[in-house]
């Protein structure tokens, strides 16, 4: 109960610290989310929807992609953007911009993966009536991604959920430093680390009302769309 | 002219269709007809190519339309999914829809009509393009007697004016002797029989002849 106590205190003191690694937790789920589903949901509804040589393969490689630990996927962009990597001269590491390309690289492949299922999973009927009407692939695809939007707006829920949860990958692309790249998990693996359970908890709360706030806005959204 | 060579469609151990020659003429118009499981469906799908055999070859026209046994409805009126995708005007769809006794449900959402309704309204959306083959699964599997007439009537109409070829599935005796000239009848995948539809519905002349009448 104190944690809860101190988890509204912690929202509306409207404490400096607080509100700024909010802004950076959002920010980053904000930008990684939208871009991995930019990419993801296209290609996860054109693989859902075409018939082609090696698509079996090429679902085992997303499905295995989807299971990447985030400490790895962090590892491989750190690699990426360390001084000596490819990237380095761009001076990207521990700036929140690489930990969106960390998060792309751990969501897109979910994006992918999740809206491929849903689309052979469901949409069968909705193919085979578009392509009896002669539709164009396209077309095929826009209209699936529409039907099937409030199962998509999950797909988005999901990967906005991994975002705003994720720590082992922005915790080494980023550095956890304050008032710079520390978001709400970093920054609750530093209070547990210091002792400070019942305030780790406190953010923990904060997190989770965050995310319930943005999931049934999305929802509320796309239900209105619905009744449009 | 529309050809299958040695169509096979396999699932797991069991054969659902296996067409060794089987021909269509332009501008016939062909009712397809047997039990549930015979291959009816699937010898439509593999024709509009929204299903691949697992052998033969099938050679047909590229402007084909296919109307499933289930057509789907998109989100939207009657009238905006009649025009999906489509070239038409407005006003083609609302005669079509004036055809079949569709007009007061125009601006409604497609997926509030009923299954005989929403039977006549997806043929609609399919009819307001031309084609050169025009494929349909039991387009009146959810229609009584007057709506299958109505059916049968605007298919003769659509055929008339486009010079398309038809083959279509049924159960319905009364659409095969009407909209057909030529019935083939499915059994376990492979067909049973094929051959000119007569009109005289009380003088069958052959055995499968008389099992579908």
């Amino acid at each position: 109960m104190e944690s809860f106590k101190q988890a509204f205190d912690l929202l509306f003191s409207l404490d400096k610290e607080l509100l700024q690694i909010l802004g950076v937790t959002m920010r980053m789920s904000f930008f990684s989310t939208s871009i991995s589903c930019l990419i993801g949901l296209p290609i996860g509804a054109l693989i859902g929807t075409r018939r082609f040589r090696g698509k079996s393969f090429l679902k085992k490689i997303i499905h295995t992609w989807m299971g990447l630990p985030p400490v790895v996927a962090g590892l491989m962009v750190y690699s990426l953007f360390t001084h000596y990597g490819p990237f380095g001269k761009l001076n990207l590491l521990f700036t929140v911009t690489v930990m969106v390309i960390a998060q792309c690289v751990l969501i897109t492949p979910l994006v992918i993966g999740l809206t491929s299922s849903f689309v052979e999973s469901t949409s069968r009927p909705i193919i085979e009536t578009a392509r009896g009407l002669g539709l164009r692939s396209p077309r095929i695809v826009r209209l699936c991604l529409s039907e099937g939007r409030m199962s998509l707006l999950s797909v988005v829920l999901n990967a906005f959920g991994r975002s705003i949860a994720e720590v082992g990958a922005v915790s080494i692309v980023g550095g956890n430093i304050q008032w710079k790249t520390r978001v709400m998990t970093t920054a609750i693996m530093l209070e547990t680390n210091k002792g400070k359970f019942s305030f780790a908890l406190a953010l923990g709360i904060v997190l989770l009302i965050i995310a319930f706030i943005v999931n049934a806005a999305a929802s509320w959204i796309v239900k209105e769309k619905s009744d449009d | 002219m529309i050809e299958l060579l040695n169509v096979k469609k396999i699932y797991g151990d069991r054969t659902v269709l296996d067409i060794p020659k089987l021909s269509f003429f332009e501008g016939e118009a062909v009712a397809l007809a047997g039990m549930n499981g015979s291959g009816k469906t699937t010898l439509l799908r593999i024709m509009a190519n929204v299903l691949k055999p697992d052998s033969g070859s099938v050679t047909a026209p590229d402007n084909i339309l296919y109307l499933p046994q289930k057509p789907y409805a998109f989100r939207g009126s009657v009238i905006e999914n009649i025009l999906i995708g489509a070239k038409a005007q407005k006003e083609k769809a609302q005669e079509l829809l004036f055809k079949a006794g569709l007009s007061a449900l125009s601006d409604k959402p497609a997926k509030s009509l009923s299954g005989g309704e929403w039977q006549k309204a997806a043929l609609c959306r399919i009819l307001i393009r031309p084609c050169k083959l025009l494929l349909l699964d039991e387009p009146t599997a959810a229609l009584d007697a007057k709506g299958t007439e109505l059916v049968s009537g605007i298919l003769k109409e659509y055929k008339e004016n486009t010079g398309c070829t038809l083959i279509f599935s049924t159960h319905s005796p009364s659409l095969a002797l009407s909209a057909a000239d030529r019935l083939i009848l499915l059994r376990d995948g492979k067909t049973e029989a094929d051959g000119k539809i007569r009109k005289d519905v009380d003088k069958p002349e052959t055995e499968w002849e008389n099992l579908f009448l």
